[in-house]
């Protein structure tokens, strides 16, 4: 089970060659005063909080529909059931990227989201009766991937999988299902209730610019948010970029296998979103990113550098959007059209990564794990 | 290509004898060794390379360190076989067949052991003694959550490990440690030593080229491949290294790479193999002064590339702790690295002497500073860079340069 994780951290070598060749094109920071503190505001009132809130509700409902099915598990149980999971995973995308503070603390994206899911501790952990959900190793038996698992992957077809849950023999199962929406929650409403009581002051307030400000920390946790998990998770790994061999069952949802690239695009509109400061479910734009390059009058090549990256961006979105499902995708060898899409993800790296920051005086803190 | 001139002793003592001014040849010719572009040595035809027996330990060793972690079967005794080769232990059964193991060429080299069986007897000891603990403290707390003083299981990112009550993982202990003690010792302090590679008649054998019974080769070329198979016995190709190094076993080969990947360092993993390729050839041109030149290039860069990893180590698991919200999984698995690369600096060779960089008793006493109290659960920032300068020190680099 511990084999899967490290093609996150062994992935990350080889996509940073590209950022350092982009100097030159970028206009030098002017004497531009940008106040931060909106911005932060922005950020947190607007965004991130409504998100964990919508996220929040969400899980509540998947919890109800766990109840409802476990009380009486039928086939239309079964899709309400999944249905919710999709709807959850869904608005999922648009908090995962927020791994700073409370979710950081409580790492909620390494406990909801690690993918794939180990099939074969799930069902040790099933078997045995007992398991301590808290424990480092099981967060690849618990979260969305160990759902799609037991939703989706139990069996041949939707009779063999109900078959899984129905009767006395099914309780196992039953139970666990409790067990991980119980686990979900209770991590989710910590990072929610942080925020609403007490972080997001403090995420406001610090509102200089140095390493350790609200600003500079969370821009690193944004790029790193795209480069290692929408970039190299949801796409480069399954392609092998990195590995040199396509891994198809490292898609996201794998068992499901048909919403994989859904969830990538709903991950890359929160990404652009975020980036354009639109508050949650609106259209409305604050303080963001975008305003504050466009402050310091941010100019790559005579364009502005938030229009190229808005541009990059659509770009990416509408060449994976033109991609059949990733799992068909896969198939083909080598997967050309993905790796071409793909190509289109990386190039947002270097433009957030070297001439963003670089206008913003941000330094980047993360450096590439060595892999073991 | 390297190119070595030197006056070859013949010449001169020529020289020396005539007295005959008029004499048309006294003039020395520059005796040439050419390194071939691959590490390919042949004899009437035949390869005179082998070190199969290096590349079965390091298979050997990745079973073990594999085996380390197999919560589910592996028990004390079965660790004992695995290490010293015996009731076939091995799941690859070519394994089972050799009469190698491990265990007899841990801390065993000619140089630094073979007057010190007492040194020899307890480093084995601990290697054994990780492989106890592992089993007796590690797998029954599979299931626990690692505390101060509590050995268990603790997040790493995305990975799990598992750690004794102060932190440690013995696993890595065990593999950081066999770096040193199995294959930079062996390689750096037995075969690339004089004292074997100029054994009983060796010299005698390869100035006439005679082989060792049954085989292409003269012991000395032998002795000298099997420091070579240290480093590239499971290389994706044998004879020309480099372009997978670092991929190829878990042990010197990676950490090579590794090193090779720091743009401070970067051409050391070149140095290295041109040293072994162009001091085998000496051996074929029977120049020894160029062969010994070589091995002291070797000696002193494979030395660095631990005390190298043993900083960068030190220094990331810092980073982690050093920190409002110490970030202990990580730090704990980067010590962990760290204390074995600390281990092996015992097994180092400065160049020129018959000494290690750092002795067995400064090595304990950083140990001993590693693991005082809860050991990784208390270590302060401030030990971890009072170490990493102290080992920095005595080698050509710098903390910064070895950090990233």
């Amino acid at each position: 089970m511990r084999k899967i994780v490290s093609f996150i951290f062994l992935s990350l070598l080889l996509g940073f060659t590209g950022c350092d060749s982009d100097d030159g094109g970028t206009t030098p920071p002017e004497e531009t005063n940008f106040d931060r503190a909106p911005l932060l505001a922005n950020w947190a009132d607007n965004i991130i909080i409504p998100a964990y809130t919508d996220f929040a509700t969400s899980l509540q409902t998947l919890e109800q529909a766990v109840t409802d099915f476990n009380n009486d598990p039928t086939i239309d149980n079964l899709n309400t059931l999944r249905g919710s999971w999709l709807s959850s995973y869904t608005i999922w995308q648009r908090v995962s990227m927020f791994e700073t503070g409370p979710a950081e603390t409580v790492n909620l994206r390494l406990n909801l989201n690690i993918y794939p899911a180990d099939a074969g501790l799930i069902e040790d952990n099933i078997l045995a009766g007992s398991y301590n959900l808290d424990l480092p190793s099981n967060r690849v038996a618990k979260g969305f991937p160990a759902l799609d698992y037991l939703l989706f992957g139990l069996g041949a077809d939707d009779t063999s999988i109900l078959a899984k849950y129905q009767n006395s023999e099914g309780q196992g199962h039953r139970d666990y299902l409790v067990a991980i929406i119980t686990d979900m929650l209770l991590l989710t409403n910590e990072v929610k209730t942080e925020w609403e009581t007490g972080y997001r002051d403090t995420f406001v307030s610090n509102s200089g610019s140095s390493a350790t400000a609200s600003v500079d920390r969370y821009v690193n946790d944004f790029i790193f948010y795209y480069e290692k998990h929408l970039r190299a998770g949801k796409m480069g790994i399954p392609l092998g970029v990195f590995s040199g061999n396509v891994l198809p069952e490292n898609i996201e949802a794998y068992y499901n296998g048909n919403v994989s690239k859904q969830l990538f695009l709903e991950g890359l509109n929160a990404v652009q979103d975020f980036f354009n400061g639109k508050a949650y479910n609106s259209n409305s734009e604050g303080e963001s990113l975008k305003s504050y390059l466009n402050t310091l009058n941010t100019v790559k090549d005579g364009v502005d550098l938030s229009t190229i990256i808005n541009n990059q961006l659509n770009e990416a979105r509408s060449r994976v959007q033109n991609l059949q499902s990733f799992k068909l995708e896969l198939e083909n060898n080598p997967p050309t059209a993905m790796l071409q899409a793909y190509d289109e993800v990386q190039k947002v790296v270097p433009l957030l990564k070297v001439d963003m920051v670089s206008a913003m005086s941000i330094s980047i803190d993360f450096v590439d794990a060595d892999g073991d | 290509m390297k190119r070595i001139y030197l006056l070859p002793l013949a010449a001169l003592t020529l020289v020396a004898c005539s007295n005959d001014d008029d004499t048309v040849n006294p003039e020395p010719q520059p005796q040439v060794v050419t390194a071939p572009a691959t590490y390919n040595f042949t004899r009437n035809g035949e390869s005179t390379v082998s070190f199969s027996g290096q590349t079965t330990r390091i298979l050997m060793s990745e079973e073990i360190i594999d085996a380390m972690k197999d919560f589910d079967n592996a028990t004390e005794t079965s660790l004992f076989n695995m290490f010293a080769n015996e009731n076939n232990p091995f799941e690859d059964p070519d394994l089972n067949a050799s009469s190698k193991s491990v265990k007899s060429k841990t801390a065993a080299s000619e140089d630094y052991f073979s007057n010190n069986a007492t040194q020899s007897t307890a480093i084995k000891a601990e290697f054994e003694g990780w492989l106890s603990d592992q089993v007796n403290e590690v797998f029954p707390a599979v299931d626990t959550e690692a505390a101060p003083g509590v050995a268990g299981q603790i997040a790493d990112g995305s990975s799990t490990r598992y750690v004794n009550a102060q932190g440690l993982e013995y696993n890595q202990a065990f593999n950081k440690s066999l770096i040193g003690g199995l294959m930079t010792d062996q390689a750096l302090n037995n075969y690339l030593s004089t004292a074997v590679l100029d054994a009983g008649s060796n010299r005698d054998d390869n100035d006439n080229g005679v082989t060792a019974e049954d085989k292409a080769y003269t012991t000395m070329e032998h002795k000298w491949d099997e420091a070579y198979g240290y480093l590239y016995g499971t290389s994706a190709n044998k004879a020309n290294p480099n372009p997978t190094i670092g991929q190829d076993d878990s042990f010197l080969n990676k950490y090579i790479g590794r090193v090779e990947g720091d743009d401070d360092f970067a051409g050391i993993a070149a140095d290295i193999f041109n040293a072994f390729k162009l001091g085998r050839a000496a051996i074929e041109a029977k120049n020894y002064e160029v062969r010994d030149e070589q091995a002291e290039i070797i000696k002193e860069k494979v030395s660095q590339v631990i005390g190298v990893r043993a900083v960068y180590y030190l220094q990331q698991g810092k980073n982690s702790l050093d920190q409002t919200d110490p970030d202990y999984g990580p730090a704990f698995h980067d010590l962990s690295e760290g204390y074995g690369f600390i281990y092996s600096l015992q097994f180092t060779r400065k160049p020129g002497t018959t000494e290690p960089y750092f002795s067995r008793a400064e090595v304990n006493n950083f140990i001993s500073q590693l693991s005082e109290g809860n050991g990784f659960w208390e270590v302060t920032p401030a030990t971890l860079d009072a170490i990493s300068e102290a080992i920095a020190e005595r080698f050509p680099f710098t903390v910064d340069q070895a950090k990233e």
